[in-house]
């Protein structure tokens, strides 16, 4: 039996069924009840929008230098104006501040070079950005060579300083967290031991608790004479604890790669280190991606601990300025412009991981 | 080895030092338990095919398994191309750079092309030059009619293609012995005959193979010997043609009546 002897020709589709109009109507306004959640929902947005707006910008006072300049009834931003220069460079000298602005834009440059896929030399420009960069950006902030005055750590603060503690947490914690994770995998009994109990020490305890031990405990430990400096002592403590995450982030990776991959490698006469480098771990890795930025943005919002061992963060610093007698009763202003710089980074990590997702997708899963 | 010698296998001028390629004496292996090879005896000589059958379970997979070490033995000895396999990881890695593989679910690395699957090995283990290693690679790819899809993903094929890349990614490294487990049980049927084309094309050319398959025809036609294993033990071993027209046990009879009764 035949059921159509000329081939049809394709129609377009209903055009209710096309454009905002039909998806509105499929998905807003559907039914009354589905109509009526839609208003309600729309007062409450109007509710809530409103007013933030009008303290935030319409109402606010942004030129000035004092108190005095707030008169309005709005969001008094000369407070974070007058601040600025503090909550991003913390205590830094005024006069040695140009040493903190090269480090950050070549921080910022690095950063942009590596994630703008147009750009040429990326492995050169990463190595330099893991192994050159933190020397240079070490001697210009801290100083003592080349005669620039010493600038001591407890100086540094600020938005400066939130981004060190990121960065250096973030760079210490992967590959420290992918050797964790592979031990704990390994077949070799006092490596795995070892990664097992390490792994599961950090991840036990709270990271304040790492830090006051960092800061308190450790020097009673270190024999007399021999002193580490405080943020080196929290950066490790910092680095140590993310990367317990981390390693089981990444063992969750591993574990979701087929038994076959390994064993294809193994059988072409790969070596251990190979058959993970080359073709576990890049798939891994990359499976993972959602994991590990989350961890990191984990880790840059932990840095804000590191107030109670009494080095200013951008949050510490905010706070510490709250007290200031001149600003008193503007914390609302200093906490909202903390949370806006947080949000910032943390929102750029998750829009390039989505981006990274997308753009290593090869559609395949075996 | 000169490049002119293109054929499939590539193993025109290996390293003879015996006339044995393969070589199992008194191979025992447990899972826990559960004895899966028992007293296992056979030698492969270079340049023979070998098409191993059985029901499943009977231990023909951990069998060719063992002979690269993705599988440990027990007991007993195995030798391969005059190297004894022990537990040293060094000789193991120098055994398996001349014991290509090929798998029932082609374990393709998903994340390179095509080009690169083939070319990862050689220029990782052999250290041999990119350049050298890419035109290698394309040569076999196209020994196995898939140069046209180099640059794309694993994903992006079909089984029977995925299976042959497999095949050209093994042949790459120059192996003097090829292991096929199972290569066609995954496929669709339409795709078994293109990846059956190619390893009839590989035997002709002389190339040492063990393949665990369930292709009769394929043992029909190429094999030299063929081994009927079960329950871990080897039951019976022959010439294809005495194989299928006289077979001596019971329990073979019982297996070919079974898989050439319908």
């Amino acid at each position: 039996m035949i059921h159509n002897q000329t081939m049809i020709d394709q129609r377009p589709a209903p055009s209710n069924t096309l454009g905002p109009m039909a998806w509105l109507r499929a998905n807003l306004f559907s039914s009354p009840l589905n109509t009526l959640f839609t208003l309600v929902g729309l007062y409450i947005l109007y509710l809530l929008v409103v007013p933030t707006i009008q303290w935030a910008f319409i109402n606010a006072d942004w030129i000035g230098t004092t108190r005095a300049d707030c008169s309005r009834e709005g969001a008094c931003w000369v407070f974070v104006n007058a601040r600025f220069t503090q909550f991003i460079y913390g205590l830094y000298p005024r006069s040695e501040i140009w040493r903190a602005n090269i480090v950050f834009g070549g921080f910022f440059t690095l950063i942009a070079w590596l994630a703008i896929p147009r750009l040429p030399l990326k492995r050169w420009v990463a190595v330099f950005a893991l192994v050159g960069f933190p020397v240079v950006a070490y001697v210009l902030l801290h100083g003592g060579y080349f005669d620039l005055p010493r600038v001591p750590t407890h100086r540094w603060g600020g938005l400066m300083l939130t981004l060190l503690l990121a960065s250096v947490g973030m760079i210490g914690a992967l590959p420290i967290g992918i050797v964790l994770a592979l031990g704990r995998r390994s077949n070799m009994p006092i490596v795995k031991s070892f990664c097992v109990i390490f792994i599961e020490f950090w991840r036990g305890v709270p990271l304040i608790t790492v830090l006051f031990m960092a800061s308190v405990m450790l020097p009673l430990f270190l024999p007399s004479g021999i002193s580490v400096d405080r943020l080196v002592r929290a950066l490790i403590g910092l680095t140590l604890f993310q990367s317990a995450y981390m390693a089981e982030v990444i063992r969750g990776g591993l574990q979701a790669i087929p038994k076959g991959q390994e064993e294809a490698a193994a059988a072409l006469g790969m070596t251990y280190w190979k058959r993970m480098g080359l073709i576990v771990l890049p798939q891994a890795l990359k499976m993972m991606i959602p994991g590990i930025v989350n961890t990191f943005i984990s880790l840059f919002k932990d840095t804000t601990l590191v107030m109670i061992i009494g080095l200013f963060d951008l949050l510490g610093i905010v706070q510490a300025a709250l007290s200031d007698s001149n600003w008193l009763g503007f914390s609302l202003e200093g906490y909202v412009f903390a949370a806006f710089v947080f949000w910032i980074f943390c929102f750029s990590m998750s829009r390039y991981s989505q981006y990274l997702e997308r753009k290593l997708n090869t559609g395949h899963k075996r | 080895m000169t490049q002119a010698a293109t054929n499939l296998s590539g193993t025109s001028m290996s390293k003879s030092t015996s006339d044995l390629m393969v070589e199992m004496r008194g191979v025992n292996k447990w899972y826990g338990d559960f004895h899966v090879l028992r007293d296992i005896d056979f030698e492969v000589k270079r340049g023979e095919r070998i098409v191993i059958c059985g029901p499943s379970g009977s231990g023909k997979s951990t069998l060719i398994r063992c002979i690269n070490h993705l599988e440990e033995h027990q007991q007993g000895d195995i030798v391969v191309g005059g190297v004894p396999l022990t537990q040293d990881v060094k000789r193991i890695e120098q055994i398996r750079r001349s014991v290509g593989m090929v798998f029932q679910h082609f374990n393709l690395f998903p994340h390179l092309t095509v080009l690169e699957n083939c070319c990862i090995a050689p220029m990782w283990v052999q250290k041999k030059p990119r350049r050298e290693a890419e035109e290698q690679a394309m040569r076999y790819l196209e020994r196995v009619r898939i140069a046209e899809q180099a640059k794309k993903y694993p994903g992006q094929l079909s089984g029977g293609q995925q299976q042959r890349v497999a095949i050209a990614r093994s042949l790459c490294m120059h192996p003097d012995v090829m292991l096929f487990d199972e290569p066609t049980s995954a496929l669709d049927p339409e795709m078994i005959k293109e990846v059956l084309d190619v390893m009839v094309e590989l035997a002709e050319e002389g190339m040492t193979m063990l393949c665990v398959t369930h292709e009769m025809g394929f043992a029909k036609t190429v094999a030299d010997r063929v081994i009927f294993m079960d329950q871990g033990q080897i039951i019976e071993e022959n010439a294809p043609e005495p194989f299928f027209n006289n077979p001596q046990s019971e329990r073979t009879q019982l297996f070919l009546s079974q898989i050439l009764g319908h």
